[in-house]
């Protein structure tokens, strides 16, 4: 066989051992059809994904991947990293030129912020050429907070002023705001040592770790106490070493790290609470980084009581992890940084 | 068979030319080939300027090109042309530094550059620098000298390669 033909046999199958079906179509597991008959009238999911015109769109899906419809639908843009405000209402993500390749690590520079209806509608662009990078939702959805180099700037949206500026710490990516209000969690810099998932107190800008080594892509729970995270571990032998990245959580202190999901052989990301912490959305891909430079990665929603789940064979996480549950988990198709909202959605019901 | 002998006189003005011929190539060599690295570029940018030497490279550089860093390096200021520096060892931070310095700049640190093709410990830099790192680059810093250091990290703007 010529090498170029093997090697593409070898990714596709390597690619399809990471996915999985289309939106909707379970795996072949009672359990997960019980899962998807619940959560299918659980509000709705934000996602991004590649559209018939090759570019990247915004699309929105019930949790169980059913009523999936493209909200942007742009041909001349690339739309990326939907959230919707904690109230339901509005939608921010980032819009880059048509043709870009989004970045894995630096989507939150590129491009600008657009704010838009829930169902995409009234999209508005909000900054200048990345002007508020990392924009991430206040509580109410009145606020935005940014990182900038010079640090973590507070914007009011009604009026496009920063109200308070901030030390970021040494944070330099991935900016979440607690749903209470009172933290940011982000990757940054500490003690001389990079991607480490970390928490700051927003009235004190004291800044503690919650969880060191090849950590990145924290989100919060809903309890505002408790962080989601990525984390490749030390120690595997897969890739020379390399390893796979799973999904992790630890309380906001940096105690009680304990694995959510993972698997060996595709690595995790983008992890996300449902609204009500029951259940926990993130992506697989066998490409680090979650496959935003391709076509994403295979989208999954698992109860947040099964964790820690470990899917597929993966011996070399089971020996270190040897109590897991192996709960069911319903594969969602493809897409990347997926957001949850158990608003109902006007024009979309 | 033996070449016939010249006579002497004409053998040392040979010998002289020679010598002389010798010595032209050699300092033409040498002409070419230093270089103090100055040009528009790291004359302007940054708040700072200085030709230093790179005295150490602590440890490796990660080798993954899924993600940016930048790493710190420590380095023996030679001569300051521009602004100050606090002391006479400083430490600056270089963004993917496995990349040639004319090819690095993306969207994360947009305007760097030089013509520094490769770090090596003993090499000399002229850069132009900003400090603190945090108010110029924001991504991940790999740092080997954290807990024996309490000096800002300069960012690396500008580095063009010296030759003495």
């Amino acid at each position: 066989m010529p090498r170029p033909v093997g090697w593409i046999v070898i990714s596709v199958i390597l690619v399809m051992a990471c996915s999985a079906g289309r939106a909707g179509e379970p795996e072949q597991d009672e359990r997960v059809g019980q899962i998807m008959e619940v959560v299918r009238t659980k509000g709705w999911i934000a996602y991004s994904a590649r559209s018939d015109n090759g570019t990247w769109d915004l699309f929105l899906s019930r949790p169980d991947g059913s009523r999936s419809r493209n909200i942007t639908n742009t041909s001349n843009y690339e739309e990326a990293a939907p959230r919707f405000s904690r109230d339901g209402k509005k939608l921010l993500y980032r819009q880059l030129a048509g043709g870009s390749t989004i970045n894995h690590d630096r989507w939150g520079f590129q491009g600008r912020l657009v704010i838009a209806g829930p169902d995409g509608a009234n999209p508005a662009v909000v900054d200048q050429d990345g002007q508020w990078s990392w924009a991430t939702w206040s509580p109410d959805g009145k606020q935005i907070a940014c990182l900038i180099p010079r640090g973590i700037q507070i914007v009011e949206l009604a009026t496009g002023r920063v109200v308070r500026s901030m030390d970021r710490e040494g944070i330099y990516q991935q900016l979440f705001w607690s749903p209470d209000g009172q933290w940011f969690c982000g990757t940054a810099n500490h003690l001389g040592t990079m991607w480490t998932v970390a928490r700051m107190n927003i009235a004190t800008g004291k800044l503690n770790v919650v969880h060191k080594f090849q950590s990145c892509t924290p989100d919060w729970f809903p309890d505002s106490k408790h962080v989601i995270f990525s984390s490749r571990p030390p120690g595997q032998t897969a890739s020379r070493g390399y390893g796979w990245t799973q999904l992790w959580m630890a309380d906001g202190e940096g105690t009680g790290s304990q694995l959510v999901y993972g698997e060996d052989g595709c690595h995790v990301y983008g992890g996300v609470l449902s609204p009500d912490g029951k259940y926990v959305l993130f992506t697989k891909s066998l490409r680090d980084g979650g496959g935003a430079e391709r076509s994403g990665g295979t989208m999954c929603l698992m109860r947040f009581s099964d964790a820690p789940t470990i899917g597929g064979e993966s011996k070399e996480l089971r020996e270190k992890h040897r109590h897991t549950k192996d709960g069911p988990v319903l594969e969602l198709g493809q897409g990347w940084e997926p957001s949850w909202t158990y608003e109902e959605i006007g024009s979309t019901q | 068979m033996m070449p016939a002998a010249r006579p002497v006189k004409l053998r040392r003005h040979v010998s002289l030319l020679g010598l002389l011929l010798l010595a032209g190539v050699g300092c033409a060599s040498c002409a070419s080939q230093t270089d103090p690295g100055e040009d528009p570029e790291v004359t302007t940018r940054g708040s700072v300027e200085v030709t230093a030497r790179l005295v150490e490279i602590r440890g490796e550089f990660p080798d993954n090109a899924n993600y940016d860093y930048a790493f710190v390096m420590k380095y023996e200021v030679l001569q300051t042309h521009r602004g100050e520096v606090d002391s006479d060892v400083i430490y600056v931070g270089h963004y993917n530094p496995r990349k040639p310095r004319a090819t690095v700049a993306d969207q994360r640190a947009r305007d760097i550059g030089g013509n520094l093709d490769q770090f090596r410990a003993g090499d000399v830099h002229r850069m132009a620098l900003e400090t603190p790192i945090d108010d110029y680059f924001m991504g991940g810093i790999v740092d080997k000298y954290f807990e024996e250091k309490s000096d800002a990290i300069y960012w690396a703007v500008w580095t063009n390669r010296v030759v003495e």
